[in-house]
């Protein structure tokens, strides 16, 4: 390793492991989704959570906070949720004889947003202004949120009637959109013969804390990316701006997005370099909600198409 | 002058300019006057150090060097024309151009000039060594020119890239080489070139030969049909010298029949490559028994030229070693060998009548007489003797006793005609090297000899060689190793020997090849591809056309393959190895990564491939996405290397 990489960045990093074990226990045989949520969290980014209910998408955002020992909160979406219910509100006091501002659940290392897309698009849209900036401006006054700030969201994909879903500007600003799927059978049974997940959840130590989390983005960042890494990243994101089934393609961003997690990827693996195998390992995690196909094709299998035909020139 | 409008050129590009410059001067050292160099050396130096720090040379200087250039050549020469007052003005000149460069468009005048110098050296020399060593002087001031482009790299990448210029221009040299219609004639008169005859000349003067004596350059080279005769039969013989003046040996004017001869034994065959000479002298092996085509026997069997041999000539001829020449004497021909000047050398002229008084006709006594007192009296041989006098023959005889084969020669012919019996002195070359590697016998410059013929009574002329009765060994060892004392030195033993061989072998097919190939042989080259040199359109169509296909071929590569302009050893690497794995069925997938192909084929190969395979693997993903580029150079070539040894 380089000598660029700070000493309690290493420390941070013995403590990972640990980490992915602990969540793995709590949700079953989902190690990939798992170790790409870790990859998110290392990437300083925001993940969405796209599922039908019951698959384990909160288990899986309670345990991540937990086991990253961030203090967080949850908020339930709904129709008549309003941006002050989150970002919070000035109050008058008499006693002091003015306005004091009682920050909302936003004000949170690790906030948890469930059924996102339930909310009105002015809920989701002050959301979404505070994960971009990581701060929020009320009543004229610039408040900055905490410096690990991360937003797991999740909303399901399948039962629409009265949701607001989130355009492709708002889904941008999540780094990665993860499904779970359903458990695989051993993993399933286990699941039913295991005790209840949230109650095992509060008897599990917290591995790492915020403090662990900054050095390891800062270690993240410092991951090397060689000239024919950066080479394959732009070829993909040329192969999806002249695609047949693709109607616009990769941003710019989404370069950058994709270019992050795969750093983040490659220090989970313990490597100081970003290898095309980490760049194809989450190029579908990051890149596929920012594609718009052009007839139904679904935006995953688009990205493993891709993946199949750009070519890794050694 | 507009310099203050024009950029001036950077250091780098002045330091190529004056290093090319330089080079011109060391490729003309051999031939300028020896006050020339060191002046001009200094002058380079000191304007290189003026340049660097941005100063300007004093103009007045400049204007008196460009004065006295000229004048010193006249002093020299006593004429700025001809070929060695041409190079000595085109060098200095040449240094000069460096004192007024200071724009770029100056370095660009000043690489043309430096260029055309270093052309005009080949005037002098047109060996093999030669021409490399040009070439690689057009390096530099290549690298100059390259210099001064916008953008240019590092000053190791530039030389590397005008390396690979000046190898991409050797086809179209080549071409230009073949192609170019020749003339049979030079296309200038370099006006020293013409008359610069080489080797054996007809008229032996008193340090003749011992000036050729010290000339390292091949005269001739000869394949025998069969083994090469021993070193003591080699004498090569090139002119007779019937007439006398006291101080030099001519062949004389008088017309004389053709000496009949009687061969016995089994004739030699052979092939001489002569070089260049200039004359019509022809050396042959004793005793050619018939002139080749084209050539003419003079009266005492020495073969002729119709015409001065100009760019080397090829012949066979066919020779007695055991032979009996003119049986009997023609009556002139008893006179020319009994000719001596008047009233010269009366102590020799002594001696051979007291040897007369005590021998009467023994002609074969009085014979051995003379070497006999040449080996005993004290008589040395030396390629550096001391000068003689009026009297050359006396003095040499009687006082100075130290000489080589023209003096051994001469006295002893003097002193046989003095004694009354015919005698003439032959000059040609004797000895010669056997090149093991090519199996050919090489005979220098310095192999040129002197020795005499007298004529014996039922002998007819004989050969007899009185500098070998002085000194064996000049006849068993070579002219240059019987001077020295001793026996073979160094550079006569052993490999060096074995390496001179081939660099002859090398030196020879360059001068059959390429020095030699003219008119006639181009015209024969081409008439089989049926171009015509004669018509200029038959010759443009070939040159065209192929020009064409090369660059075609060329732009067609270049286009193909953009990345080979980037020095990707790794990847080329990488890619070779791929292709050997798809060879033993191992494909990559369209999208798969290459570390990720590698650890699948080490999964599906036997362990011991595996490993090999998987270490490959880890250390490709460590240099290809871990390192900085430029430390990993050297371990790319590594690991290149190590994957072609690598048998899945």
């Amino acid at each position: 390793m380089p000598d660029a990489i700070a000493t309690p960045g290493n420390a941070s990093l013995a403590r990972l492991p640990k980490a992915l074990a602990q969540v793995n226990a709590l949700v079953l045989g989902k190690t990939h989704a798992v170790r790409l949520a870790f990859a998110c969290l290392l990437a300083g980014g925001h993940l969405l959570l796209e599922d039908i209910p019951g698959v384990g998408k909160t288990t899986l955002a309670h345990a991540l906070a937990h086991t990253c020992g961030l203090a967080y909160q949850r908020v339930q979406f709904t129709s008549d949720l309003t941006p002050t219910d989150i970002i919070g509100v000035g109050i008058y006091e008499r006693e002091h004889g003015q306005f004091r501002f009682h920050p909302g659940p936003l004000f949170t290392e690790l906030l948890l947003a469930d059924e996102i897309n339930r909310g009105t698009p002015k809920v989701q849209s002050a959301l979404l202004e505070a994960m971009a900036e990581s701060q929020v401006s009320v009543e004229g006054e610039t408040r900055a949120l905490p410096a690990v700030f991360t937003v797991i969201a999740t909303q399901n994909p399948l039962d629409l009637a009265g949701t607001h879903p989130l355009p492709d500007s708002q889904l941008d600003r999540f780094l990665m959109r993860l499904s779970l799927g359903y458990p695989d059978a051993a993993a399933e049974r286990a699941l039913l013969a295991g005790e209840d997940r949230r109650a095992l959840l509060r008897e599990l130590p917290a591995r790492l804390a915020a403090s662990d989390l900054l050095a390891l983005r800062q270690q993240a960042r410092a991951v090397n990316t060689s000239a024919a890494v950066l080479d394959y990243l732009q070829a993909l994101l040329a192969a999806t701006r002249d695609h047949a089934e693709i109607r616009v393609g990769l941003s710019p961003r989404a370069g950058l997005a994709v270019l992050a997690a795969a750093r983040a990827w490659a220090l989970l693996a313990g490597r100081d370099h970003v290898m095309p195998e980490d760049v194809q390992a989450v190029f579908a995690a990051v890149a596929a909600h920012r594609l718009q196909p052009l007839r139904n094709s679904s935006r995953e299998s688009l990205a493993a198409a891709l993946l199949a035909e750009v070519s890794v020139r050694a | 002058m507009s310099a203050a409008a024009q950029p001036r050129p950077d250091l780098r590009s002045f330091t190529l300019l004056s290093l090319g410059v330089a080079a011109a001067l060391a490729l003309h050292l051999p031939h300028l006057p020896l006050w020339l160099p060191p002046p001009l050396l200094l002058l380079i130096a000191w304007r290189w150090l003026g340049f660097s720090r941005g100063r300007r040379f004093p103009a007045l200087l400049r204007y008196a060097l460009i004065l006295a250039l000229p004048l010193g050549v006249i002093a020299t020469y006593g004429t700025l024309f001809g070929r060695l007052p041409g190079a000595a003005l085109a060098v200095g000149l040449l240094a000069l151009k460096l004192t007024e460069t200071e724009t770029r468009r100056d370095v660009h005048i000043g690489v043309a000039v430096a260029a055309f110098t270093l052309m005009s050296a080949l005037l002098f020399g047109q060996s093999l060594l030669m021409t490399l060593l040009v070439c690689a002087a057009l390096w530099p001031l290549l690298a100059a020119l390259t210099a001064l482009q916008p953008g240019a790299g590092a000053t190791r990448m530039l030389l590397r890239e005008d390396a690979l210029r000046l190898a991409l221009a050797v086809p179209v040299a080549l071409l230009a080489f073949v192609l170019i219609p020749r003339l049979a004639t030079p296309l200038w008169g370099a006006p020293g070139l013409a008359q610069a005859r080489t080797g054996i000349s007809a008229r032996m003067s008193p340090g003749a030969i011992g000036q050729l004596l010290i000339d390292d350059n091949p005269a001739f080279r000869v394949g025998f049909d069969g083994a090469i005769p021993p070193r003591a039969q080699r004498y090569f013989r090139a002119v007779v010298l019937w007439h006398f003046d006291g101080h030099a040996w001519t062949p004389g004017d008088a017309p004389l029949p053709l000496e009949p001869i009687a061969a016995q034994g089994a004739p030699l065959h052979y092939t001489i490559n002569l070089e260049t000479t200039r004359q019509t002298l022809l050396p042959a092996l004793d005793m050619p028994l018939q002139p080749p085509a084209g050539t003419r026997f003079s009266a005492a069997r020495t073969l002729l030229a119709a015409q001065p041999v100009d760019h080397g000539l090829r012949y066979s001829v066919t020779s007695s070693m055991r032979y009996v020449l003119a049986p009997r004497l023609d009556a002139a021909e008893r006179r020319l060998g009994l000719q001596l000047p008047m009233n010269a050398d009366p102590r020799a002229r002594a001696l051979a009548a007291r040897w007369r008084q005590r021998y009467g006709a023994d002609a074969a006594a009085i014979v051995d007489a003379a070497l006999r007192m040449f080996h005993d009296d004290g008589f040395r041989y030396t390629l550096l003797p001391p000068p003689l006098g009026r009297q050359q023959v006396d003095d040499f005889l009687f006082d100075t006793r130290a000489g080589f084969c023209e003096h051994y020669a001469s006295a002893f012919v003097f002193l046989m005609r003095a004694a009354g019996i015919p005698a003439r002195v032959v000059a040609g070359y004797q000895g010669g090297y056997a090149n093991r590697v090519a199996g050919y016998l090489l005979v220098r410059q310095s192999d040129a000899h002197a020795w005499a013929e007298v004529w014996l009574q039922g002998h007819g002329w004989t050969r007899v060689d009185p500098t070998a009765a002085v000194r064996p060994d000049r006849i068993s060892l070579g002219a240059t190793a019987a001077a020295q004392g001793s026996g073979a030195p160094w550079y006569l033993s052993g490999w060096w020997l074995g390496l001179r061989d081939r660099i002859d072998v090398i030196n020879r097919l360059w001068d059959q090849a390429v020095v030699g190939f003219n008119a006639l042989r181009q015209r024969g080259l081409l008439a089989r591809f049926g171009v015509d040199p004669e018509r200029w359109q038959s010759v443009a169509l070939a040159l065209g056309g192929v020009l064409g296909v090369v660059m075609a071929v060329g732009l067609a590569l270049a286009l193909r393959e953009p990345a080979a302009a980037t020095d990707d050893v790794l990847g080329r690497a990488f890619a070779r190895l791929e292709r050997r794995l798809a060879r033993a069925g191992h494909r990559r997938g369209a999208g798969e990564a290459p570390v990720a192909f590698l650890t699948r084929v080490a999964a599906a190969l036997p362990a011991d491939g595996a490993g090999q395979l998987r270490r490959l693997s880890t250390e490709f993903a460590r240099l290809r996405y871990a390192c900085t580029p430029s430390a990993s150079a050297l371990a790319a070539r590594n690991w290149a290397r190590r994957a072609r040894e690598f048998r899945p």
